[in-house]
């Protein structure tokens, strides 16, 4: 019984895992293109930008969540994410992808900004351009400033992707909670923690394996 | 020819003029040293001369070439980007690049203009040698913060010397180190007024620009207020303000 579970819930795990991952490969960039925007000087881009990442920043998950999968339906009249599970995947992952590039592009910004003015102003007195500041100067004590902080939103990430279940995406909870009703038993849901726990548990030694790395300058 | 000649700079911020009209020229290989009272636009000027700001007004020339024509410059312009590297510039906060050894953060520069291996392999060489002449021999491979304020800035001024600049800049290179640090740094800017490097010190250490300079300017609420030697300007001033502020200095 105990195999069979825990190789069931791998099965759901896989799910969470596809959603983990997908949403940091596309957020973790786009997060820095809406970190520019934010900072733009041109009004047009930046107030729109800073409008969008309250609203995401300022609503639940779980809403935005609802709100992905069936606004399309309800307020457009079109079935914009198709049908079955694909369909729930998508939605659930561009909703995943939006919200967390809003909370990323604020880390982006607080560390981007966090760097003293002196080292833009040291750079362009060697005539550095803005290319060579930002990739030479500016981005590995960028890195290292946001470091801590990411490893914080990517932690919450992992437990956060079990909200897609209330478009009903298939996730490890999902599969844990589906034991309920067929074998009558509940401590498969509660075993589904110990994933979550050992999963979080190696991002931490990764985060805090690299946080080491950038240890040798301050 | 000068080396430098600076005409007419001014500079407002917000309406308010800083600089109300600077004009100075100096020769190849000359120390000037600039005094003035807190506010007075020491920085300000340094910074126009750098690029770091746009003046409103005036012109800079640079070995008879004019760099710097007012209203004909955007700041994100590439000319801009070559006409800065006349200048070299020593900051207060000395503002090396934390990442980099003191070796990587004088080699950067010349080195992202390097064009072959063998370029690099001299660069390093250079730097090395310009490290060793700061008397940072055994501190090279050092990071920023593993060093003291003073080595810092030595760090800084080999850093800006490694690109071979017209004129070297510093502003105020000792205010933010201790005192007892403030002495190696010093024998170090010293060593290059020997050398007769061209350089322009901001300053509030009389006696230090009194040794080193070959003139010394007095700057008052954004103009240049008494000009001349060390012995016209600090032992027999002629302006009221100069007066007052050495005065104030000596108490
Ligand atoms: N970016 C800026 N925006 C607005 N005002 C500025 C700016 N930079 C300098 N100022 C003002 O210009 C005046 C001159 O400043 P500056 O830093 O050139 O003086 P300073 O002679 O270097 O003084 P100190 O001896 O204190 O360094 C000051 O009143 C300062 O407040
Ligand atoms: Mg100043």
């Amino acid at each position: 019984m105990f195999t069979n579970v825990t190789l069931s819930l791998l099965e759901g795990f896989l799910g969470t895992l596809k959603l983990f991952s997908l949403t940091l490969l596309f957020s973790l960039p786009l997060g820095l293109v809406i970190s520019f925007g934010s900072m733009s000087k041109n009004r047009i881009i930046k107030f729109p930008i800073r409008f969008i990442i309250w609203v995401i920043r300022g609503t639940p998950l779980m809403l935005q969540l609802l709100i992905m999968f069936y606004g399309p339906g309800i307020f457009l009249g079109i079935n914009l994410w198709g049908s079955g599970d694909k369909g729930r995947f998508t939605a659930a992952l561009v909703a995943f992808v939006i919200n967390y590039a809003c909370y990323f592009s604020e880390i982006f910004r607080g560390g981007i900004q966090s760097i003293p003015r002196g080292q833009y102003e040291a750079a362009a007195v060697l005539g550095l351009n803005k290319r060579q500041t930002f990739f030479k100067i500016v981005l590995l004590q960028v890195i290292k400033k946001i470091v801590p902080p990411i490893s914080n939103e990517v932690i919450t990430l992992v437990k956060d992707t079990s909200l897609a279940r209330v478009i009903a995406f298939y996730e490890i909870i999902w599969e844990g909670e589906r034991f309920i009703k067929s074998a009558g038993i509940i401590w498969p849901l509660f075993y589904t923690g110990v994933f979550y726990l050992i999963f979080s548990g190696l991002l931490t030694l990764l985060f805090g394996y690299i946080e080491k790395k950038l240890d040798y300058f301050r | 020819m000068k080396i430098l000649e600076i005409h007419n700079i001014k500079k407002k911020f917000d309406d308010v003029e800083i600089l109300k009209g600077i004009s100075f020229s100096m020769e190849k290989g000359q120390t000037l040293s600039i005094l003035g009272s807190s506010g007075s636009g020491k920085t300000t000027l340094l910074r126009c001369l750098n690029f770091l700001e746009i003046p409103d007004e005036g012109t800079i020339t640079v070995n008879g070439d004019v760099l710097f024509f007012a209203n004909t410059v955007d700041l994100r312009d590439e000319n801009v980007r070559k006409n800065r590297r006349h200048f070299g510039m020593v900051f207060q906060q000395f503002n090396l690049f934390p990442q980099y050894t003191a070796l990587e953060n004088v080699v950067l520069a010349p080195k992202l203009e390097a064009k072959s291996k063998g370029e690099i392999v001299e660069i390093e060489e250079k730097g090395r040698e310009l490290l060793r002449k700061m008397g940072l021999e055994d501190r090279m491979n050092n990071y920023p913060h593993q060093l003291s304020g003073g080595q810092q800035q030595r760090v800084a001024i080999a850093r800006a010397l490694a690109l071979q600049p017209d004129i070297l800049c510093f502003d105020e290179p000792t205010s933010a180190l201790d005192p007892e640090l403030t002495g190696e740094v010093l024998k170090v800017i010293k060593e290059l007024a020997n050398q007769h490097t061209t350089m322009i010190i901001v300053t509030h250490e009389i006696g230090f620009a009194k040794e080193v300079s070959d003139e010394i300017i007095f700057m008052d609420g954004g103009v240049i207020a008494e000009q001349g030697t060390p012995e016209q300007v600090i032992d027999n001033p002629s302006n009221e303000r100069t007066k007052q502020f050495l005065a104030n200095y000596l108490k």
